[in-house]
């Protein structure tokens, strides 16, 4: 690791000082770092602690209000964000950003603006350089993809070999060493890919380097030579990943210690009318067959891949999509005609991965929307009480450390994970929720947020409802189910309970594929 | 360095704070008083300008032309507020106005109630093919303008209906005024105020709002969006019929090409220039009454200040243009179609 630094002696970027704020807010404090050729730093830090406008700044988008920016020595303005890609600085966002009617090529070609104009000729593109071009820069990064493939028919960990290959499409050349951004690039990949990733990332390493955005800290353990930690806009600690421990990292970001309590299994009273049962649930070409049953206070996770059709299964059980045969119970009584306004009123509930677009109503207040299904004392009959609606939200802040503290403020202005906690309060506000669906609850979310969100579903299950949870990773379906049904191709493939079997992950992951 | 720098970012900062805030709090009151300042600004206008608009009663002029205007335009603001849009709703107007004008005769007080039953059953037709085929609003209310004019010019015989009897029963909405505004008006005002309170105070107007926000958001949080959509666009014909009552109460006959024919694109406009937003979520009931009076003053207002006859619409399409750029409800990095 001390070989890069001596390597070369003017890091690849140099921040002094760097801050930034929009209106009264403080995103960045004064940030200085150095990133020298050869490293993978990682950048961790809360939702909202200000990693995105750091990276922001870097590639451009925002201009900061004070500080100095150097790359390989010499100060530079980043204006736009076409100065950032000519200093050959590439960013592979979260949400890819690709144009997926395009081929490979023209998708690397498109950043291309750092004077490498061989691809046009007269303002018109020369399709053989294109192409030649696009070979030669996905053979820098090892991939063998024909650039001539249409970007909307590769897997998803492919589509990001193209985001890479497009972020080092700068001037190796001329001696400039690229400097990628991976804006949390796992989060949406599944276990496999994501070995193939952290290969690509050693790769780059050799030629360039890379800061590495991410939730999950055992990937920064494992990947980084270095982490900086930010918390409310300063960078709280910047250390070599061989010197510190998870926890030790869990506490700098949160500001507080990390306590995965292990939850204890509820005891399963199989006299008792299960919450939620379901009997040869069958829906032609998704799932076929499934029964099931979770009684109360017990949390069921299912696993499986993205052909499985749990999802497809969760969202029936919430009358958001048909089945065709078999039967669904709530509490006993059977659903007849199922929908969701009969879902829930019958005590289902359900969080859907989508959040943005199916989880919340953005251009509402967070108040508006905690009390739009259940508004409890917020509604007198057909008429609203805006009043009650924000002493309500007020109380559910308070438990939930939402910030910031605005309950008036609209939704979509709030940071992934103090958005995800309003939309479970949405549904826990519910005296009478008996049957709690997750689709991925924990997406996107930093682990302080994640872990406040696992704490409420835990203290939902203490008062009697059923969970069934569709878990990111194994681990959290260990760690949150009693009991764990596996699903391939549209069928159940193993059930566990957890207390009892006790299932390795590698059990888990055989019934899976 | 570093002492220098606590030193000058304070001083930075709060400048910065108290200009952001004060352009947070001036947005905010445009969209609150926008619409009411640019009616003012340009009533004075044609006051000072042709001060003899004042002492002819200028004002009772504009509001009553601008009457129908106002309820056209709620019910169009209603619908854009779920995310749709009402192209037939000032084709039900004229209808429900010569259904007026026909029966008022033979069935006299009942007459104006089973027309508002019908209009608004007509407008119920039109949501209920929006909710359940999912058709898109444009295209549907395209064709039900047409199936609408077409009934309205059956109806009537394309000719002008003239009320037999019972006229008196409607003419003193439009011949007596409180205090200078004539009661047609009065009663849009009092439509806007209880549209108003819907979307504001209900459930009803809140999934309303919830959906032209977010119609999936709304969807997942069991808000019953097809009987609200059924309910926007009822809405809309019943006040589509409200106008249909003015019309008769001011001219005393109807016919498919006389007044009122001419309805849709003001509503609209009024709609627009109240602050209510084409893509949904966005709307002031209160705001679309100076929409209305607005866009019922500048063909009165161009006329009364002498701008030859050739050039009042090309006026009329500057000042259109102007007006909505000042008061259309952008939101942040929104892409306005």
């Amino acid at each position: 690791m001390t070989n890069h630094t001596v390597e070369t002696a003017t890091p690849t970027i140099r921040l002094v000082d760097v801050h930034k704020s929009f209106g009264s807010l403080t995103a960045v404090k004064a940030i200085s770092l150095e990133i020298h050729r050869g490293e993978v730093v990682g950048l961790i830090g809360e939702n909202g602690a200000g990693k995105s406008t750091l990276i922001k700044i870097l590639t451009g988008i925002y201009q900061p209000d004070g500080g100095t920016i150097e790359v390989n020595g010499s100060e530079v303005k980043f204006r736009t964000p076409r100065d950032s890609v000519g200093a050959g600085i590439g960013v592979v966002h979260q949400e890819q950003s690709l144009f997926t009617n395009l081929t490979v090529a023209e998708n690397i070609a498109m950043s291309n603006s750092s004077g490498s104009g061989t691809a046009t000729r007269f303002g018109f593109l020369r399709w053989s350089n294109l192409y030649k071009s696009a070979e030669e820069t996905l053979a820098i990064i090892g991939s063998k993809l024909n650039p001539k493939t249409r970007v909307g028919d590769l897997s998803f960990v492919d589509r990001q070999m193209v985001e890479i290959a497009r972020a080092i499409r700068v001037r190796t050349s001329e001696g400039a060493s690229p400097l990628v951004i991976l804006d949390e690039p796992t989060s949406l990949l599944e276990r496999g890919e994501t070995q193939i990733l952290e290969r690509e990332i050693r790769k780059l390493k050799s030629f360039g380097s890379v800061i590495f955005v991410s939730h999950r800290l055992g990937e920064i353990m494992r990947i980084c030579d270095r982490v900086i930690v930010m918390r409310n806009g300063e960078k709280v600690a910047d250390r070599a990943t061989s010197e510190v421990t998870e926890d030790e990292l869990f506490k700098l970001m949160v500001g507080r210690e990390s306590h995965s309590v292990v939850r204890e299994h509820g005891a399963l009273d199989r006299a008792e009318t299960p919450a939620l049962e379901v009997r040869s649930l069958s829906r032609k070409g998704h799932f076929s067959d499934l029964s099931l049953s979770v009684h109360p206070g017990r949390v069921t996770a299912i696993l499986g891949t993205s052909g499985s059709g749990r999802e497809e299964f969760c969202r029936a059980i919430f009358g958001a999509e048909k089945f065709d045969s078999g039967s669904l119970h709530i509490n006993g009584v059977a659903a007849k005609n199922w929908r969701i306004h009969k879902a829930v009123k019958h005590g289902v509930a359900y969080v859907p991965s989508e959040r943005k677009v199916e989880g919340m109503v953005g251009g509402f207040s967070a108040a508006e929307n905690l009390t739009l299904v259940h508004p409890g004392t917020a509604a007198f009959g057909p008429f609203l009480r805006p009043w009650a609606q924000n002493k309500i939200a007020q109380g559910w802040f308070d438990t939930l450390d939402v910030r910031p503290n605005n309950v008036n403020q609209e939704l979509d202005r709030f940071s992934g994970g103090n958005q995800q906690k309003v939309v479970l309060a949405k549904w826990l506000s519910n005296p009478n929720l008996r049957v709690l669906v997750l689709d991925h609850p924990l997406r996107g979310l930093d682990p302080g947020a994640a872990q406040t969100v696992n704490e409420q579903i835990k203290a939902a299950c203490k008062n009697g409802t059923a969970v069934l949870l569709l878990a990111d990773t194994l681990e959290e379906a260990l760690e949150m189910g009693d009991d764990i049904v596996v699903m391939r191709d549209g069928v159940i493939s193993g059930v566990y309970d957890v207390a009892i079997d006790d299932p390795s992950t590698l059990d888990l992951l055989e019934k899976m594929v | 360095m570093t002492s220098t720098i606590i030193a000058t970012e304070p001083a930075v900062d709060i400048t910065k704070q108290s200009r952001a805030r004060l352009a947070h709090r001036a947005g905010k009151f445009w969209r609150a008083g926008g619409p009411a300042v640019i009616f003012v600004a340009m009533f004075l206008v044609v006051a000072i300008l042709t001060p003899a608009f004042l002492g002819g009663g200028g004002f009772t002029i504009v509001a009553s032309s601008a009457a129908p205007i106002l309820l056209v335009a709620l019910g169009q603001a209603l619908v854009l507020n779920i995310g749709s849009i009402d192209l037939s709703n000032a084709s039900i107007t004229l209808l429900g106005a010569i259904l007026l004008a026909l029966t008022l005769g033979p069935l006299g007080a009942v007459s104006p109630l089973v027309v508002l039953l019908m209009v608004t059953l007509f407008g119920a037709v039109n949501g209920v093919i929006v909710a359940f085929a999912q058709v898109p609003s444009f295209a549907l209310t395209l064709g039900t303008f047409g199936i609408f004019q077409a009934a309205a010019l059956v109806v009537s015989g394309a000719t002008t209906v003239y009320v037999s009897q019972n006229a008196g029963l409607i003419t003193p909405l439009y011949t007596s005024a409180v205090a200078g505004i004539p009661l047609t008006f009065v009663l849009g005002v009092v439509a806007a105020a209880l549209a108003w309170f819907m979307l504001r105070f209900t459930r009803v107007g809140q999934g309303m709002t919830a959906i032209g926000k977010n119609e999936s958001g709304a969807i997942f949080s069991a808000v019953r969006t097809r009987k609200l959509k059924i309910v926007a666009y009822s809405l809309s014909g019943f006040m589509a019929g409200l106008a249909g009552i003015t019309i008769i109460a001011q001219a005393g006959s109807a016919s498919s090409t006389g007044l009122g024919s001419d309805l849709l694109l003001p509503g609209i406009a009024a709609a627009i220039f109240g602050g209510t937003s084409i893509s949904g979520g966005v709307t002031n009931p209160l705001n679309v009454i100076f929409g209305a009076l607005t866009v019922a003053l500048v063909p009165i207002a161009t006329a009364v200040i002498g701008i030859a006859a050739q050039a009042q619409n090309l006026v009329y399409g500057i000042i259109i243009i102007l007006i909505v750029a000042l008061t259309l409800t952008r939101s942040r990095n929104a892409i306005i179609k």
